[in-house]
């Protein structure tokens, strides 16, 4: 019998792939992180046929098409979305961001909001429910949210409205019941209102051409998006959100993303309840 | 009603255009050279549909003061990517303008099979600041070369500051044959402690010992 | 504790900062570019910037600047230390608002009592 030994990463190797995941992604992991990270390296050592970190590490360093980084990328990061998922992003919405935009509207002139990727539609369903919810304002202007993903499938999904429990599980249970009605087999279906008031549009985000008619936004939420991009895939898709916004827009990155491994375009806009990224006003 | 749904606004016509000359390369060419940033900055990013505007887009770069057009600019020469690029940036290298020059070997790094023609020649550069941006370039290159450049460099170069820069990427991606050339740093440079630190640090990184148990 | 913000984008060159510093006492936060360096010092409060010149994505001197024309933390200090020896980068340096100019390498000794008196800390 010669089932081959499981590969190991030492204290160096695991130091050696932290900094380089750190200049790759800007996702830093604390020694306290260190069975969490070798047992997703381990898996993909093996997934890869390599027998060692030390090859499994070169392969990773010069691959050219870079597949092999978002892989692990995948593995490393929970991408999953739900509900009020990094919900103190929309309390900096409400709280901080609107007001900073607000001064620069014409009258009569709408808020635009636009979520990207949308994925299942948790997010901008969020956006709409969170406006209504919190911001006090919410009546007195109109208000054009906007939602897209590059996936057909995934849009007709969002445009449907219907989850499960996991899903909605975030949610306070006032807002579930006003928003929501349950369906026969026990989904959660969203209220046709908020069905009604969000435009599901698909589109490339990398594709200049897909993206000139996506202009004019105020506030952009992309979260966890680009961190799964290559270097220069992340570059086009942020000049693509820098045409999107107004000046003085901001735009809103998943909590383990930084605009600082991407581009200097925007500006750094500290609020009590998060960072944001602006466009700068000139 | 508070939300509003509009899908209409989003079709292409309403929402597109606020430009006045056409997407033809004339025109891009002398949008480029327009006095507002933002028009400069659409040109640089269209042009991309034209690669043979390659050398006008590296001069322009050359002379932009403007972030937002440079970082466009960079875009559009990292998507052509083709030698012509490379010939134009690598000058750039010199500049006094820290800013561009790191642009440019953000640009280079993309580029590993245009770059690498010239890797040797830009390693043996007189000036020991080029040479540092050169190994810079390296520090993020996909080319299998790598290794074997910076390990060159660690042998002959006599500037303490370019060696430290060529061993901080071979900790990364230097292998047990470099070891013995790592080891004879510290002592060609005085026993400096910033080189023997460096040192240290990129032998027990290369090192490791997570093979099989 | 002081703090001391690191900003440079070789890794090694921040371990050694950090080994240099932490051996007297200090708490050693990093950033690998300009950017990243900027937000960090948005995000936290520091004693003290040390600042590389070229780095990707924002440079040394732009990180500066920024920092100079941020009303909550343009009083701190920050050392600017860089492998180009020209008079002229010490200059160029100073007016972006660096407090001193090193060149590369940076002895342990110097460094850390450099630090020290930037920061305010008592001679040892």
């Amino acid at each position: 019998m010669n089932s081959p030994a499981a590969p190991t990463i030492s204290e160096e190797e695991f130091q050696k792939f932290r900094d380089f995941f750190y200049r790759k992604t800007g996702i830093y992991f604390e020694e306290n992180k260190r069975y969490f990270v070798d047992k997703r390296l381990i898996e993909r050592i093996k997934a890869t046929d390599n027998e060692t970190f030390r090859n499994y590490f070169v392969m990773l360093r010069f691959e050219t098409s870079g597949k092999e980084l978002q892989q692990l990328i995948n593995l490393m990061t929970v991408n999953e979305t739900y509900f009020f998922r990094e919900e103190y992003q929309f309390t900096c919405l409400v709280k901080s961001v609107l007001a900073d935009i607000l001064p620069r509207k014409r009258c009569g002139e709408p808020i635009r909001i636009w979520s990207i990727p949308s994925s299942s539609g948790e997010e901008p369903y969020s956006l709409a429910i969170y406006l209504l919810e919190y911001w006090p304002q919410v009546n007195a202007y109109d208000i054009e949210l906007i939602a897209s993903d590059i996936d057909t499938e995934i849009l007709k999904k969002a445009r449907q409205g219907r989850y499960d429990q996991r899903s909605i599980s975030h949610l306070p249970a006032h807002l579930l019941h006003k928003h929501f009605t349950t369906t026969a087999n026990g989904a959660y279906q969203i209220s046709d209102d908020l069905r009604n008031s969000i435009d599901f549009t698909q589109v490339n985000i990398t594709d200049l051409n897909q993206m000139r008619i996506y202009r004019n936004f105020d506030v952009v939420f992309c979260r966890n998006l680009l961190i799964y991009f290559d270097d220069t895939s992340r570059r086009i898709a942020a000049e693509a959100l820098f045409n999107a916004l107004r000046p003085g827009g901001f735009i809103c990155l998943g909590h383990s993303e930084s605009m600082s491994r991407i581009t200097p375009l925007f500006k750094i806009r500290k609020f009590p309840e998060a960072i944001i990224y602006q466009k700068p006003l000139r | 009603m508070s939300l509003i749904k509009k899908s209409q606004d989003i079709s292409p016509p309403v929402l597109e255009e606020n430009r006045r000359t056409p997407r033809d390369r004339a025109g891009l060419l002398s949008q480029l050279e327009n006095d507002a940033p933002d028009i400069r900055r659409w040109a640089a990013l269209d042009l991309v549909e034209f690669p043979d505007t390659a050398e006008v887009l590296c001069a322009q770069l050359a002379q932009e003061t403007q972030t937002p057009v440079r970082e466009a600019l960079l875009t559009t020469l990292i998507k052509i990517g083709n030698p012509i690029v490379v010939n134009r940036l690598i000058p750039l290298l010199r500049s006094e303008d820290a800013a561009l020059r790191n642009l440019v070997i953000e640009a280079l790094q993309q580029l590993p099979e245009a770059v690498a023609p010239h890797m040797k020649e830009m390693l043996r550069d007189p000036d020991a600041d080029y040479r540092i941006f050169s190994i810079n370039v390296l520090d993020n290159l996909k080319h299998p070369q790598a290794p074997a450049w910076l390990q060159e460099v660690v042998e002959k170069d006599d500037n303490i500051n370019v060696c430290a820069a060529a061993v901080e990427v071979l900790a990364e991606v230097g292998s047990a044959e470099v070891i013995p050339a790592l080891s004879t740093l510290p002592e060609r440079f005085d026993n400096d402690p910033f080189m023997e630190f460096c040192v240290q640090t990129a032998i027990r990184r290369i090192q490791g010992n997570g093979n099989r148990i | 504790m002081k703090r001391v913000l690191v900003i440079d984008d070789a890794t090694t060159v921040r371990m050694y900062y950090r080994q240099v510093l932490e051996a007297q006492g200090f708490a050693v936060e990093e950033a690998a570019n300009g950017y990243e360096g900027l937000e960090k010092a948005l995000m936290e409060s520091f004693d003290l910037y040390i600042v590389d010149i070229n780095m990707p994505k924002m440079d040394g001197y732009t990180l500066l600047r920024s920092i100079r024309q941020e009303p909550a933390i343009c009083a701190t200090p920050a050392i600017m230390i860089s492998t180009e020896g020209q008079v002229q980068d010490a200059n160029a340096a100073y007016a972006a608002g660096a407090n001193l100019y090193f060149n590369k390498p940076v002895k342990p000794d110097v460094l850390a009592l450099t630090v020290r008196m930037l920061t305010g800390e008592k001679p040892t």
